[in-house]
């Protein structure tokens, strides 16, 4: 007894997941919830926002997965969703589809030709034989096969052309899956990660996006030079890392990497990505008070400790940076310990005769930016070395060839469905008193002014044949 | 800059074809409406060659590129896709009526790129735009929103039709054609729209792959390029349930043409991402 209502529950779902009403459902909420997650900032952005929220509500963004509502399940469920639609849809209509694409030729049809606009007809003073090969032969020429029947004192011509073009909407739909299942391939099997490599520098594994852990490339990758050009205005023109792959320990590929240029080595394709300079060795020299001479020049490595002859305090560059408070220039903060344990600690800047034109004189008297903190000295930095890195994206992603042969899919079965159709062509030849009058009538699934312009070019062609 | 003083002068022409064919709809004289063909194609002229000559400027400066990579050359290029798309229609279906809507839409894009403080300077292309992807991405992009504004001008005249009362007689309806075909006209137009679109994204994804190395990242513009081909999916669809035809369709259409806005400006000035180039 239970047979029959399982039966009836599957037809309910199977007639719900045919049905063009849900097709059009899905994609408009598709749409709006997509809307959505352009509203609310997402990932990394969605930190402050949701900062701002009550508790409450912050726990049901998160419920929902609201901050990162194009991975949550719910998302991705209607997407499924409209992927069950859409291969349940194009089952259903498959043997429809069929039917008229198996469907015989029938040249002998009236239907057509009822209504015919008076142009699509004309006479000859030519017998029904003669004008029934002429045409028959024109026919063939255009369309290649055709079809007849024929009788005394009539004679039907059919040919037709583009009877696949009913397949092009499968071909639409089918290529939508091949997308999706390609995002879902890159998704399981592909990774996101990013590593930064200095000048000079070696790397062997980079950070994973998802999750900040650290991946092993099983390969090396050598940063010899970063470069960026720049155009007249100051804007850049170029950004162009020198890079070599090298597998244990051998280099095996050198390739210069630009932004639109990727790299792939061992199945990871590189992007430059970003650029940017961590400051190196600081150049210092130290001034004693009352002297004109330079006590001395150092160069130091940030965190490198020295101390200067006939004083006992150690001195250490704590930090660099290329420009303070971006906009006083390359500085050095410099730490003095005295033997007593006593620190202090001094901003000390390249461009020191600059800024004190530019600042009020009583800002390089506070203890922290003067540089003359510890006496009997005057620290200057002469110049901050910078040591350029590169930003590479380093991107595995198995599912893109399958997303790029979706995309071409799709842009044919576009051609199919839309610009061609299936164009049925009849040619009536009739037999009257001692002329012969024919008729060309046609029929098409789509686009219907194209029909039009075809049936008036193929009646003026016969026209001008048989006259 | 020889380019942009031909562009605002062309600017002023297409708002006399707009009051011309305006002229011709309340007058119900055809004089005028051939007299605005004239001048649009005229400025239509002048509009590609000063599109040429500002690509032949940039190499001039140096910094040579195709004119398509900043917001003006954007609205530019998109003003000229529509007035060359009616051009199109206007020879196809011998009708003038679309022209009051299409050419009052070019006016108000080449006017919103030349007098509201569009930076209309000839900008180097920084790294990541240089791309061949990013140029057909453009073209592929605006000639499918020109498409989709065409459709939103058949959509207003569908449903301005089926609000007048045809026992009216109402002059200034008249020449504008009968629903059937304007139904049809716009379908057209949105699936050339949509096929336009959908290359616009393609190429849009295979230029974000080569240069970030993802084809989607759910960055606003995306997403709303995105919204905005799912709601023309819907169009399509909706022309085959049984009653939508006809004025929802004109509904959605136009629902579709506030997505294209939104995605175009909207993305820029209303939420940020990677695609702001408009500052
Ligand atoms: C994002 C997803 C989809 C896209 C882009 C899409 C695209 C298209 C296109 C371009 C057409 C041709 C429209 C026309 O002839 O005017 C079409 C027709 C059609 N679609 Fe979809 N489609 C999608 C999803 C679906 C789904 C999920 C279904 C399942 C029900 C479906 C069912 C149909 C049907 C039945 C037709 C009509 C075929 C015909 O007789 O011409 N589509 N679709």
């Amino acid at each position: 007894m239970k047979e029959p209502n399982n039966k009836r529950g599957a037809n309910i779902l199977w007639n719900v997941f045919s049905s063009m009403k849900l097709t059009l459902a899905l994609l408009i909420i598709l749409a709006i919830t997509s809307l959505f997650g352009t509203l609310i900032p997402q990932q990394q952005e969605a930190v402050r926002f949701a900062q701002g929220l009550s508790p409450r509500l912050h726990q049901f963004f998160e419920l929902l997965g609201l901050f990162d509502l194009y991975h949550s399940l719910w998302f991705r469920a209607i997407i499924g969703l409209l992927a069950l639609n859409l291969v349940i849809c194009s089952v259903n209509r498959l043997p429809t589809t069929l039917k008229l694409f198996r469907a015989p030729s029938r040249p002998d049809r009236s239907k057509p030709f009822e209504d015919l606009p008076p142009q699509r007809n004309f006479l000859v003073e030519r017998g029904i034989e003669d004008v029934g090969n002429r045409v028959a032969d024109f026919l063939r020429n255009q369309y290649g096969r055709i079809v007849s029947k024929s009788t005394p004192e009539k004679n039907y011509l059919y040919a037709e052309k583009g009877r696949y073009s009913y397949f092009g909407v499968y071909l639409v739909h089918f290529s939508i899956l091949l997308v999706l299942i390609g995002g879902v391939i890159g998704s399981v099997f592909g990774f996101n990660a990013y590593v930064n490599i200095l000048e000079g520098d070696t790397v062997d594994s980079i950070i994973l996006t998802k999750d900040m852990t650290s991946k092993r490339l099983g390969f090396s990758v050598f940063c010899e030079k970063f470069n960026v050009d720049y155009y007249d205005n100051g804007s850049p023109k170029e950004f162009r890392s020198d890079l070599g792959f090298l597998v244990e320990g051998k280099l095996a590929k050198k390739a210069s990497l630009l932004m639109n240029r990727p790299i792939t080595f061992g199945g990871i394709t590189f992007y430059q990505s970003s650029y940017g300079s961590i400051p190196g060795k600081a150049y210092l020299s130290v001034q004693k008070e009352g002297s004109d001479l330079v006590e001395s020049i150092v160069r130091v490595e940030i965190g490198d400790t020295f101390s200067l002859p006939g004083s006992e305090s150690q001195i250490q560059v704590v930090n660099a940076v290329s420009n303070l408070n971006e906009m006083m220039g390359p500085a050095a903060l410099i730490s003095v310990k005295s033997r007593e344990g006593e620190e202090i600690r001094f901003w000390v800047f390249q461009n020191i005769e600059k800024l004190r034109n530019q600042y009020p004189e009583a800002m390089f008297q506070a203890p922290r930016m003067n540089p003359s903190s510890f006496k009997p000295y005057t620290f200057f930095l002469k110049e901050l070395e910078s040591r350029f890195y590169t930003g590479l994206q380093a991107n595995k992603n198995p599912g893109v060839s399958l997303v790029w042969f979706g995309c071409v899919v799709m842009v044919a079965g576009f051609f199919m469905t839309f610009f061609t159709s299936h164009r049925k062509i009849w040619v009536r030849i009739l037999r009257s008193t001692d002329e012969t009058k024919i008729s060309v009538a046609g029929r098409t699934n789509r686009n219907p002014l194209t029909l039009e312009k075809e049936l008036d070019l193929v009646t003026s062609q016969l026209h001008k044949l048989l006259d | 800059m020889i380019n942009s003083v031909i562009l605002s002068y062309t600017t002023f022409v297409y708002f006399a074809s707009f009051m011309l064919y305006l002229l011709m709809m309340v007058m119900g004289k055809d004089v005028f409406g051939r007299l605005a063909s004239i001048l649009t194609i005229g400025a239509l002229i002048a509009h590609t060659s000063a599109i040429i000559l500002r690509w032949i400027e940039s190499y001039q400066f140096d910094m040579g590129h195709a004119p398509f990579s900043n917001f003006y050359e954007s609205l530019i290029f998109f003003a000229w896709a529509v007035v060359l798309l009616y051009v199109l229609i206007e020879w196809r279906t011998k009708n003038r009526s679309i022209g009051t809507f299409a050419s009052l839409l070019a006016v108000l894009i080449m006017a919103y790129a030349s007098f509201s403080g569009v930076d209309s300077r000839i900008q180097p292309l920084i790294p990541v735009l240089k791309s061949n992807w990013l140029i057909t991405h453009v073209i592929t992009c605006f000639i499918g929103y020109a498409a989709f504004g065409i459709a939103f001008c058949l959509s207003l005249m569908y449903l301005l039709k089926k609000v007048d009362d045809p026992k009216r007689k109402g002059i200034l309806l008249k020449t504008i054609p009968d629903s059937d075909i304007l139904e049809e006209l716009n379908y057209q137009v949105i699936i050339i729209g949509f096929v336009l679109l959908t290359l616009g994204i393609i190429t849009g994804s295979v230029w974000a792959h080569s240069a970030w190395g993802r084809y989607w990242g759910w960055d606003p513009k995306e997403t709303w390029s995105l919204i905005t081909w799912l709601v023309y999916a819907a169009v399509l669809h909706s022309r085959m349930m049984r009653g939508w035809r006809g004025k929802k369709m004109a509904i959605l259409s136009m629902i579709g043409f506030f997505c294209v806005i939104f995605t175009y400006l909207g993305v820029n000035f209303i939420l940020s991402g990677l695609h702001s180039y408009a500052t």
